[in-house]
């Protein structure tokens, strides 16, 4: 056994200015790790960058880029498909990882195993999920068109197709994001007061009510920080299109993050591809005009 | 397939691992003295294994270093920017560096230009330039041996070649393709969707569709900018000679290949021939080794290669290159680049490019591909590679190289998927090449628009 | 939750058996790829000659280092998700229980989420140098350092979700009955959040298992972690699927079977100091 003393003074002394104990860690680490970045990608976003005799060369730019940016074509019809692949493919994953969530809390048995299962698509890692989604998505030997044609019906052309493609991409995406909403919501669940519902369900309540009154607005914050970090990487979403699809066909999937890609990473342009990240990112605020409001109620409570 | 086909190819594949031993008993390699380890920047590829069995075989017979970092594909680009870009001593002693990429390296002179490290280094005349891969002019900004420095040498020279189903050409009596017209007409025959696809080629948006349509392009007789190296970017992608191109183009793909036509990329095309579907279609040459791999294909010994197709019977083929080129960076130290140099010496001999080809890899030594290996029945393909070599292009050697790619990326693949009129996409594309062009300050300007 | 009974338990149940199965099934797929030959994945064939050589293959060859990349990437997830909850959970309790004037929470929490919003692909670069200063390049420190950032915002936002449903006046009453905050902290309100924080670490694990783009810039060879090994197989010219299913699937075993154990560590941590 410790001697408590002296390990209890330090407690003394932790519980004493406990505010700063508990946030200093916290704002440490974003500031020695983010703030650089951060601060670069904003010089980076007002500047035209090149590279002599293996320097940089740093000339200020910021209305070039600003003109560049209105008039980027392709960036607008990536914006465009990107606002509408975020909500199509949350709100579907949204309401399937809420159902999930309650359904399997309500399980008497096999909830830990079921649990794991439906967690196993975030395992996988990106680039082999993209591949292998591919290949099911194949016209001539897919898994998918397999199955289509076994029904009797003509096989689908599912990337290749300019109506189908971008929901193709989503269809993948439900698959591999609705864990990650189950995961939060179902933890939210479980950590409702079980005394409140119990009580409401001796009131009389019926399951629909007990959902729609009871469950949903006391998970509000778990729904909210579900809703808002989900968006967050739907705006993000690359991976899958750039190996799906590439962007086509036309520009039928074409999304920001991939359009950024080839901008700042292939073409090189470090000053215009960091006006583009921060346009992404300005473009991800506006969107979260319902995430703010879900952040503020978290605050307020 | 007969079976003494199928038991070479296994024979083959089987000595190729035991090839480290058997080339180390010769002892005409190189001596390139003792030398510090080094370390070079790899990636993952079909050639990667008969790239590893060489250094192996190097190691084996002078004692020195290499440590290979192998890296994936989507990751070789952001390795050697940051190993050169980032000052201080560079982790990476030679850098294996995409086509499309190098321009930025030479004109940003993150590069030691070879003969300052070592006068006496010379690319043996064998060895392919590939179209000056490894060569900048740093008052012109341009990829050109002629007036430039030697900056590095490909270690592989990848062109795609035409393939067809040999054992189905001749049951149906069909001769191999020479022009476009050829192909279509084989095509008629051959196609029979789901079961057959005439002919395949990639329709993907990005570099897929942008590199076959090279392909074309070239042997129409068109350009995308008028002349480069000597600073007229004059926009001529809206050439009579382009629509005709694409026209033909966009007229095989959409009547000889599957249905997903304007989103097949590299794999669905290797697939699709690997699987046996694919009659005729054009392909890197990297590719090869696949369709002869039992795991891997169901055609073993049926698909052979051919130059590819010509605008008319008397026309050249459009061969667009599409290498890798090894460069020692600048802030690599002294010993690392002396390492380097002797690596490469060694690497560029006839007996190390002859392992090389034996391992897997695509070798970049005429006399390797005229030595008895093309005599073996793996390497078949070389007879077409070197036939076609020569006529071999390296486009976009300047800047603005990879937006350029992706314009046309864009584009094409707008016209093949019908969003566009051909007409209209090479209106579209000579337009965003001008202001492209215009924004770098380049002489520009394009020519009168096609009819829409 | 629910208590289902008659039809509706028989609708309910067949839903989740259902959504289970959709959930499953490709990754079921995958499982069944890595058996074949790459012809017959082409193919697409259903009946087929099994063969261990996608496992032997990245196993065992000799361009594979697959089990130390599993080894670092178990370092690494670890460790930073350990280190996640940790400084996670802790600003997250102060945010939403300690008085912060509110333009210190709302600088600080905007922060993390514009900061979450960065595309990667905008970060590698920055981190490079900075770690290339201090001497950390190819270190597997700099990528748990990373991940802790990467991941921090995500679980403090969690927590705050959680943390906020625990009534205020649980804790206020055991300090009205001489506990100190600390305690009142570790005893009453942390073991309540336990479901959150097992959801937090497991997405932060999770999120640092498949992390490819800072660690591919941030590793050699002999830090490199999974994600970056299976990208391996993704070549130029060709995708080896065969491979890539078997590294797929022996990714995930290990990531499982340590989310499992570290579960039991937390509920079995918290359990201890609560308050019976």
């Amino acid at each position: 056994m410790r001697s408590p003393r002296p390990a209890a003074s330090l407690t003394d002394v932790l519980d004493r200015h406990l505010k700063w104990v508990t946030l200093g860690p916290a704002v440490i680490v974003f500031v020695v790790l983010t703030a650089f970045p951060l601060a670069n990608l904003f010089l980076m976003a007002a500047s035209s960058i090149r590279f002599e005799q293996a320097e940089e060369i740093w000339t200020f730019a910021l209305w070039d880029n600003f003109r560049r940016l209105a008039g980027d074509e392709v960036f607008h019809i990536a914006l465009w498909n990107t606002a509408y692949f975020a909500v199509v493919a949350v709100a579907i994953e949204m309401v399937l990882g809420l159902g999930l969530a309650i359904l399997v809390a309500s399980l008497n048995s096999f909830k830990g195993v079921t649990r794991t299962v439906l967690i196993i698509p975030v395992l996988m890692p990106p680039v082999a999920i993209g591949s292998m989604w591919s290949l099911m998505y194949g016209h001539d030997f897919g898994v998918f068109n397999q199955i289509v044609t076994g029904l009797g019906f003509q096989p689908i052309n599912w990337l290749g197709s300019v109506d189908l493609a971008l929901y193709s991409v989503i269809i993948l995406d439900v698959w591999h994001w609705t864990p990650f909403v189950f995961l939060i919501l179902f933890a939210g669940v479980e950590g409702l007061p079980k005394e409140v519902i119990e009580a409401a369900r001796i009131d009389g309540a019926r399951n629909r009510d007990l959902v729609f009154k009871v469950i949903i607005p006391l998970m509000w914050p778990a729904i909210a920080v579900a809703l808002l970090f989900r968006t967050i990487l739907a705006f993000k979403v690359f991976d899958q299109v750039f190996l799906l699809t590439s962007g086509g066909p036309g520009t039928a999937t074409e999304v920001v993050s991939l359009h950024l890609y080839k901008v700042f990473f292939m073409q090189n342009e470090l000053g215009y591809g960091a006006m583009l990240s921060l346009a992404i990112i300005a473009a991800t605020i506006a969107f979260l005009a319902v995430g703010h409001r879900a952040a503020a109620a978290v605050g307020r409570r | 397939m007969p079976k003494s086909k199928l038991v070479a190819v296994m024979a083959t594949t089987a000595l190729a691992g035991a090839l480290v031993a058997n080339a180390a008993a010769q002892d005409s390699f190189l001596d390139v003295g003792q030398q510090e380890p080094i370390t070079i920047l790899i990636n993952s590829s079909p050639w990667y294994n008969g790239f590893e069995n060489v250094v192996a075989l190097y190691e084996e017979q002078t004692g020195n270093v290499v440590n290979l970092e192998v890296t994936p594909f989507d990751g070789m680009l952001e390795k050697a920017r940051s190993a050169v870009r980032s000052g201080g001593t560079s982790p990476l002693d030679l850098l294996n560096i995409n086509g499309t990429n190098t321009v930025e390296f030479y004109e940003g002179g993150f590069l030691q230009p070879l003969k300052d490290i070592d006068p006496d280094f010379e690319v043996p005349p064998e060895v392919l330039g590939l179209d000056d891969a490894g060569c900048w002019d740093e008052e012109k900004k341009f990829r050109i041996c002629e007036t430039g420095k030697l900056m590095g040498y490909a270690p592989n020279g990848n062109v795609q070649l035409l393939y067809y189903r040999g054992d189905v050409l001749e049951e149906k009596g069909l001769e191999v393709p020479v022009t476009f017209d050829d192909v279509l007409a084989n095509c008629k025959v051959l196609h029979n969707p789901p079961d057959a696809y005439g002919y395949l080629q990639r329709g993907q948006k990005g570099d897929s569709i942008y590199y076959d349509f090279m392909a074309y392009l070239l042997a129409y007789g068109g350009s995308i900018e008028k002349d480069p190296a000597n600073g007229d970017f004059t926009v001529t992608i809206n050439s009579p000679e382009a629509k005709a191109a694409l026209d033909k183009y966009i007229e095989v793909g959409r009547t000889c290949g599957p249905e997903n036509y304007a989103t097949l990329g590299q794999g669905d095309l290797i697939q699709l021939m690997q699987t046996g579907k694919g009659m005729q279609g054009h392909a890197v040459v990297a590719a090869f080794p696949n369709f002869d791999n039992p795991q891997k294909s169901a055609v073993v010994g049926k698909i052979d290669a051919a130059p590819l197709p010509r605008a008319t019977p008397d026309g050249q083929p459009g061969v667009a290159i599409g290498s890798w080129v090894f460069a020692i960076p600048k802030n690599a130290s002294e010993e690392g680049k002396k390492g380097a140099i002797a690596f490469s010496k060694w690497f560029l001999t006839y007996e190390a490019q002859y392992a090389y080809a034996e391992g897997g890899g695509i070798p970049v030594r005429t006399d390797v591909f005229a030595s008895d290996l093309k005599d073996r029945e793996e390497f078949r393909w070389m007879p077409a590679y070197l036939e076609e070599i020569e006529y071999g292009k390296q486009l976009l050697g300047y800047t603005e190289g990879p937006a350029v790619n992706q314009i046309l990326g864009l584009r094409l693949n707008q016209a093949l998927i019908g969003e566009l009129s051909a007409g209209a996409a090479l209106n579209r594309a000579a337009e965003d090449l001008e202001e492209l062009f215009q924004r770098n300050g380049r002489k520009t300007g394009r020519l009168e628009p096609l009819p829409e | 939750m629910l208590v289902l009974r008659g039809p509706s338990r028989a609708f309910g149940y067949g839903l989740l058996a259902l959504g289970v199965f959709l959930i499953i099934a490709p990754f079921l797929w995958v499982g069944l790829q890595s058996l074949k030959y790459e012809i017959e994945i082409l193919k697409g064939s259903w009946i087929f000659p099994p063969t261990a050589f996608n496992y032997e293959d990245v196993l065992w060859s000799r361009r594979s280092d697959f089990p130390k990349n599993v080894v670092n990437s178990i370092i690494v997830a670890s460790v930073s998700t350990a280190m996640v909850l940790v400084i996670g959970t802790l600003a997250a309790y102060s945010l939403s229980r300690m008085r912060w004037s509110r333009w210190i929470s709302a600088t600080f929490l905007g922060w993390t989420l514009v900061f979450n919003m960065i595309p990667p692909l905008t970060l590698v670069g920055p981190w490079y140098l900075l770690f290339r200063e201090v001497g950390l390049t190819e270190t597997l420190t700099a990528l748990v350092l990373t991940h802790i950032a990467l991941h921090l915002p995500m679980t403090i936002w969690m927590m705050m979700a959680f943390i906020t449903d625990v009534p205020r006046d649980l804790e206020e009453a055991a300090m009205v009955d001489g506990c100190r905050r600390i305690d009142a902290f570790r005893r009453i309100t942390l073991p309540l959040v336990t479901p959150g924080l097992i959801a937090a670490g497991v997405l932060a694990f999770v999120f640092s298992w498949n992390e490819f783009a800072v660690a591919l810039s941030l590793t050699g060879r002999h830090t490199a972690t999974v994600p970056v090994a299976i990208a391996r197989f993704a070549q130029q010219y060709e995708v080896q699927y065969g491979q890539m299913a078997a590294a797929s699937i022996l990714s995930t075993i290990p990531a499982l079977v340590l989310m499992f154990f570290g579960q039991r560590f937390v509920v079995q941590g918290l359990t201890l100091g609560a308050v019976k």
